[in-house]
């Protein structure tokens, strides 16, 4: 009776905001066409997918799949380069966009606020292509500007894009150039929602500007921050495919490989669609515990969880 | 609620099952009752910048009138990975189209799924095409097991590539042109340390190259394979009876690699050559930065592909010298193979019954009037005939529609399909012309024939050997680029660990299995 009631109740709900529930449609399709249904088609990890044969008729073939991408000879090297290149983007681009959020929200010049702003966020709809050429430009040993500033100096060029102790370095700070400015929008947005008689009343006090970013913005953000972190680990393993794709090349392999360029020519361009589907499931699998391991640690410390 | 939430979840999980068959299993078989024949065609777009044929374009209606098909075409990414992956998606929803162009490796991996069908008994169907376009050679390059699942149409001129060097800054540095390795390396240090160039600044190099690879050019690939060819170790394979295998287990190639990696630690060869694209490296000799490269006849002497060179350095001047000879007397371009383009027809289309319209259809292509119209489009409109019966971009009402211009371009998109390298088309396609700034008279034609006169190491078939997996790909390439750029530290003593490594990861079954392949195959000479 209870149930019925409650069930009333949501379509009644549903009604009265028909226009939001509409809304919520659109996303709602996108994510039954493009992420459940294909849930389905994740079974050919266990299988030894044969078109012909479609999904449903193909042979099980259990672990097979798992246990060549674990007993890969670069495995143990494709997982270091993916949490290097992970955890340093969130270690490097998260700290670096709560800055860039926490100085755009100090700035008390709207001008030069909303050149900033623009300049930040513009690098992110650029592709990696187009990246390439910029850092091409900026960093290769022949003619790169960076080279030449070197050079001026006496110093010798450094082979930036090809140079395995440099290459690591390149990926993270690009990612961080390029994406900074964007990931930024999510704290502004968080620091535009804290009560200003908070800084009214720290300025009474007597308090300056780092005592008040230290002791009211970080604090009042910091739920964001924390959801921000989740969301990420959540993706752990996805390091980055169309940046490394564009960047890596032969002589720096051994640290720009990751899971995902592996899973391109190992799955994709060998036709090993089981094998490149075990290694997404694999990812999903790894993703889903990292959340919910770290949605509880956040339970126990006593932060907002996700859920 | 929980017992709501739980309904909804089941209601979606169910909808995704009911709805499964449409999206994994591609579409359905076509219905067909009378009317033309649907032939969904993926072709290699000849001119890849230009947009594909219009939807008004005059080809449709006559395919439509004279052979009662309905042609849909859709152009493949230019970039082979990009096509590979297309083809492959589609072959894993089994949703090829019914003909389609494919490299020879995807084939490979497409004939075990069962999803292309054998063409062996189109070529007594297509008489007129068989005869210019197929031979023995041709059509064992896509068999497997006996049967042949693609037909292998002519595709790029073999040997047109040539190793060019900057004659002007030879004479102005009073050098002449280098014929062993030592007199090359003495013109590229030259070339680096000497402003050839003569304005003050070090900032030209001796050899430009960029990492160009494919199943029988393998690192450090094609646009090097003149240094490698001094030491009888260009290309993926040594294909002679009497030392067949794989070159990287010789023990010249590390003379080779020896070579490359004192190249690379004077600073003589362009040090972006790692780190460059195909266009960078265009753009980097059009702009002065080396005087030494490998490159294609049309790619260095085409109308548009000379003219920014030509503006840059009217006094600049290229020749084609024969590759340099080793210490134990070898020389060579590189190895050469037989071009092929491959179309083939899916398994799908054969099971609908459009077999013989698609023969129809390539017979058709191959006749007069589908290839001049394929080729160079409307008589009058795209094209002109001169005196010689050759197709030229002159005399024409409307310029901006010649086959050769922006406007006429997309009318010749399929022309890959129709060509097969005869005199016209090479006469056409390399027309001799004078350059804009220098007044200098050029032709592609002319520099591929002399380019052609020059030592290459015979590989037909190379390319059709079995190719590595994904981490033994990665291991060679990783390797031999570490030896050069000095991660690895070039010794005989880490070269034959290396080679040992290599061998145990499957580098020795890849070589035996290769050597086993060709001998089958009669592919040694």
């Amino acid at each position: 009776m209870v149930q019925k009631s409650g069930t009333k109740q949501l379509m009644r709900e549903i009604k009265r905001h028909r226009s939001v529930y509409v809304l919520l449609a659109v996303p709602f399709v996108y994510y039954i066409i493009f992420k459940y249904i294909p849930i389905f088609n994740g079974q050919i990890a266990f299988k030894d997918y044969m078109a012909l044969d479609g999904v449903l008729g193909s042979s099980w073939i259990g672990f097979e799949h798992f246990r060549t991408f674990i007993n890969s000879y670069y495995f143990v090297e494709l997982l270091r380069n993916t949490l290097m290149y992970s955890f340093g983007k969130l270690v490097f681009s998260l700290p670096l966009a709560i800055i860039l959020a926490i100085a755009i929200y100090e700035s008390n010049r709207p001008h030069l606020r909303k050149i900033v702003q623009t300049l930040a966020y513009l690098p992110h709809f650029l592709s990696w292509v187009i990246m390439y050429g910029i850092l091409l430009a900026l960093l290769a040993p022949g003619d790169g500007i960076l080279n030449d500033i070197i050079k001026m100096f006496g110093g010798k060029p450094i082979d930036f894009l090809t140079n395995t102790d440099a290459f690591p370095w390149i990926v993270i700070l690009s990612d961080a150039w390029k994406e900074m400015g964007w990931s930024a929008i999510i704290f502004i947005a968080a620091l535009m929602g804290i009560d200003p008689s908070l800084f009214e009343a720290a300025l009474v006090e007597g308090a300056n500007s780092w005592q008040r970013v230290r002791y009211i913005t970080l604090p009042s953000i910091r739920p964001v921050i924390l959801i921000v972190v989740l969301l990420r680990l959540g993706t752990i393993l996805d390091a980055g495919f169309n940046q490394i794709f564009m960047l890596y090349s032969t002589p720096v392999l051994s640290v720009a490989d990751i899971i995902d360029t592996w899973v391109y020519r190992q799955g994709l361009l060998e036709f090993q669609f089981g094998l490149a589907t075990a290694v997404g499931l694999f990812k999903g699998v790894i993703g889903m515990f990292l959340i919910l391991g770290s949605n509880r640690l956040v339970k126990r410390f006593g932060g907002n969880p996700l859920f | 609620m929980k017992r709501t939430c739980t309904v909804c979840i089941a209601l979606v999980a169910l909808l995704s099952l009911v709805s499964l068959p449409l999206f994994s299993q591609g579409t359905a078989d076509q219905a067909k009752a009378s009317g033309p024949t649907t032939i969904e065609l993926w072709y290699g777009a000849a001119i890849t910048e230009a947009g594909p044929p219009p939807a008004d374009w005059v080809g449709f209606q006559i395919i439509k009138d004279k052979l009662n098909i309905e042609l849909k075409l859709t152009a493949l990414p230019s970039n082979e990975s990009d096509q590979d992956v297309k083809v492959q998606a589609a072959a894993a929803a089994n949703n090829l189209p019914d003909l389609f162009m494919v490299r020879r490796d995807v084939l490979t991996r497409l004939v075990p799924q069962g999803l292309v069908a054998p063409v062996d008994d189109l070529y007594e169907k297509m008489p007129i095409r068989t005869a210019k376009h197929y031979d023995e050679v041709s059509r064992s390059h896509a068999r497997f097991n006996g049967k042949t699942y693609g037909l292998a149409d002519p595709g790029s001129i073999t040997k047109n590539e040539g190793l060019l060097v900057r004659k002007d800054w030879l004479d102005k540095l009073g050098l002449a042109v280098p014929k062993t390795t030592d007199e090359l390396l003495a013109v590229m240090r030259a070339f680096t340390f000497d402003d050839p160039d003569g304005n003050g600044k070090h900032d030209t190099y001796g050899y430009g190259a960029f990492q160009e690879i494919n199943n029988y050019e393998a690192w450090p690939g094609r646009r090097l394979e003149p240094i490698f060819g001094a030491f009888g170790v260009d290309g993926t394979w040594n294909m002679t009876a009497s030392n067949a295998g794989l070159n990287i287990l010789k023990p010249e190639f590390f003379d080779a690699m020896s070579l490359l990696k004192q190249m690379a630690d004077e600073g003589i060869i362009d040090p972006n050559w790692l780190a460059y694209k195909k266009d960078d490296f265009r753009a980097a000799w059009k702009q002065g930065r080396f005087g030494i490269m490998r490159e294609q006849n049309a790619a260095f002497a085409a109308t548009a592909n000379y003219a920014p060179f030509d503006k840059n350095f009217p006094d600049g001047e290229w020749i084609i010298i024969d590759p340099p000879t080793g210490p134990k007397g070898h020389a060579s371009i590189g190895p050469y193979t037989a071009g092929f383009r491959i179309y083939a027809i899916s398994a799908k289309a054969v099971k609908e019954g459009k077999k013989d319209k698609i023969a129809e259809l390539l017979e058709w292509m191959a006749s007069d009037e589908g290839y001049y119209l394929l080729g160079w489009g409307v008589e009058g409109v795209n094209y002109t005939k001169d005196a010689n019966g050759i197709p030229v971009a002159a005399n024409l009402p409307n310029p901006d529609l010649a086959f050769s211009a922006p406007g006429g371009q997309t009318v010749t998109q399929l022309r890959n399909m129709v060509f097969y390298n005869g005199d016209i088309e090479l006469y056409a396609r390399y027309p001799k012309y004078i350059t804009a700034t220098s007044k200098k008279e050029m032709s592609a034609l002319d520099v591929l024939r002399v380019m052609q006169t020059k030592k290459w190491t015979p590989a037909v078939g190379s390319d059709t050997l079995p190719i590595p997996n994904a981490d033994l790909k990665r291991f060679y390439e990783q390797g031999l680029s570490e030896f050069i750029t000095g991660k690895r530290s070039l010794t005989r003593e880490n070269w034959n660990k290396w080679i040992d490594e290599f061998k145990r990861l499957g580098g020795q079954d890849w070589n035996d299995k290769g050597v086993a392949f060709a001998k089958e195959n009669n592919l040694l000479n």
